[in-house]
């Protein structure tokens, strides 16, 4: 009997420690075994709401694990393989990489599945800086006149440029000699950073590599790869960068399956967190540069759960396709209509002012409250709270916008709010 | 006498407490020094968690037994606070089942443990 018990407790000690999560679900998503690893990452999620199911864990991080788990018909099998789950939304300050989880979910039987979650934040920054470098490296050896060089000193001046800068950009030496990075490379290039934080990151890690926009000087832009490298003296202090631009062919988007399940909400086919993420930092970054307004709305279905309650999942998700096309079909295309979680959509408007904004919203909320979704149960109408904000130098935008969203959900929903900040007066 | 909860034990008695005390007590207690290395373990938790003390003592608590403590809920904010004494609701997964409970959380810069008293 004593022999029995310490197997027991090895195998207790085994799971509590494991530096995997493991978790053990029916049908219906709720949990009847979950490893420490698993609750760890999982409960912070979620909150105490809907601790014992792992889709309501999910739902506002990864809404799409219950619809692929749901659309999976096998009877046993491999629902997803690595299914990459992006749990941060929103620039982090400290400029750490938002976190990311695997999930791996198979099904056993009718009534069982086994979801694995693993932390692969850091290894997927590896991979992202390895892959480049090699790229990098690899093209670097094909033909070396197409590389431009400047070189920089260390307090950012430009204090050399070789000719085949002269010949790619069509900028003289002489007109270069003397400038600044950020007279070389202004704010709409189309790079994620700023050029400090491109300086602290070369500084940090000796090089940093991405692709941007550049203008030649006749105004016509190409895109490069450039890479800026932080070059150390022999006494181990920084003396200065070199930055090396290549012209390479714009791959093209929205082409491939591919790119798509990367970008779109496999549900809806809006833009998934990841995409919307990406483009919001952009977008951002492009307001900082030049100050063309920028506004951000937020949508959530009102009393989205009594559907789901009251009709089952699958209607709910019908629901929320007739949503999305219906939003979909009253924006302009260069505005970024986004899944954000379960029942949580955005749409971002570049060049468009608070009072703009505000009235898409209203148009928006007349066009779902006239929706009806055809459903085998019949026709189902729903209404939507919308929460406006722009962007403005001493608030968060995304911050505002769920701030404006939560006052009008408080205030009686089917109805938009706008956050009365000093953009408004703008 | 009256029964001690763990709304109502003070820092003070914890640390007076003998191991026989504490283990009559009827929630789970769990006492680490600074460096996050369990140094008390009572009778009432090691049963909930289907472990024996002598397994988890000196073993570093929020790596290799409570992982589901191990982010800002709870093991960040021993390190972030000083001066700690707070009941939380959690979900822990004792004996791998999600297992909703009380926590309370207390640390002081006079107290060379800190301490989670947890409540099923």
């Amino acid at each position: 009997m004593a022999q029995a018990v310490s197997e027991e407790e090895k195998l207790l000690e085994f799971l509590y420690a494991a530096p995997t999560g493991l978790v053990q679900i029916d049908a219906s998503g709720a949990i009847s075994m979950i490893n420490p690893y698993a609750m760890k990452h999982l409960l912070p999620l979620a909150g105490m709401r809907g601790a014992g199911n792992l889709f309501t864990m999910l739902e506002s991080s990864a809404p799409e694990l219950r619809n692929l788990f749901d659309g999976f018909a096998a009877k046993r099998g491999t629902v997803c393989d690595g299914h990459r789950i992006l749990v941060d939304l929103g620039r982090l300050s400290d400029g750490t990489e938002p976190k990311l989880l695997a999930c791996t979910l198979v099904k056993l039987d009718d009534d069982r599945a086994i979801a694995c979650f693993s932390d692969i934040t850091a290894q997927v920054a590896q991979e992202r800086r390895l892959k480049q470098a090699e790229t990098w490296f690899s093209s670097l050896m094909n033909d070396i006149n197409d590389y431009a060089l400047v070189s920089i000193s260390s307090d950012g001046i430009v204090d050399a440029v070789n000719t085949s800068w002269t010949q790619q950009t069509g900028q003289a030496a002489d007109t270069l000699i003397g400038q600044t990075l950020a007279d070389i490379f202004p704010p709409d290039c189309g790079s994620v950073h700023g050029i400090d934080e491109l300086l602290r990151i070369s500084a940090r890690d000796g090089w940093h590599l991405d692709e941007i926009w550049q203008t030649r000087s006749d105004g016509s832009r190409y895109w490069c790869q450039r890479l800026l490298a932080a070059c150390t003296g022999s006494d181990g202090e920084l003396a200065g960068y070199t930055v090396v631009l290549r012209d390479v062919a714009r791959p093209a988007f929205d082409t491939d399956d591919l790119r798509r399940m990367l970008t779109q909400d496999h549900l809806t086919g809006a833009a998934n967190r990841a995409r919307f993420q990406n483009l919001f930092e952009r977008a951002q970054l492009a307001w900082a540069g030049h100050g063309t307004p920028l506004s951000l709305i937020m949508l959530d279905i009102d009393h989205f759960k009594r559907v789901n309650d009251t009709y089952g999942h699958l209607t709910g998700d019908l629901v929320l396709v007739g949503f999305a096309e219906t939003i979909a079909a009253a924006i302009r295309p260069a505005d970024v209509f986004a899944r954000l979680g379960g029942e949580e959509f955005a749409v971002l408007l570049t060049g468009t002012t608070l009072a703009e904004a505000s009235e898409t919203a209203e148009r928006l909320r007349a066009l779902v409250a006239a929706m009806r979704v055809t459903t085998p149960q019949g026709e189902l109408s729903v209404t939507v709270s919308l929460g406006c904000a722009s962007a403005t130098r001493d608030d968060d935008l995304l911050r505002a916008a769920d701030a404006a969203l939560y006052v009008a959900k408080q205030t009686g929903r089917n109805r938009v709010h706008t956050a009365d900040n000093a953009a408004a007066a703008a | 006498m009256t029964i001690a909860t763990i709304d109502t034990l003070t820092l003070a008695e914890l640390q007076t407490m003998r191991a026989e005390a504490l283990d009559d007590l009827p929630f789970g207690v769990i006492g680490m020094d600074t460096s996050g290395i369990a140094q008390i373990y009572n009778a009432a938790e090691a049963r909930m968690a289907g472990l024996a003390a002598d397994t988890v003592l000196g073993s570093s608590f929020f790596n290799a037994i409570a992982q589901c403590m191990n982010n800002y809920l709870v093991a960040q904010r021993f390190e972030d606070e000083a001066e700690l004494d707070a009941v939380i609701p959690y979900v822990l997964t004792l004996r791998m089942r999600p297992t909703p409970v009380r926590m309370r959380l207390m640390a002081s810069p006079s107290s060379p443990l800190r301490y989670i008293l947890i409540e099923r």
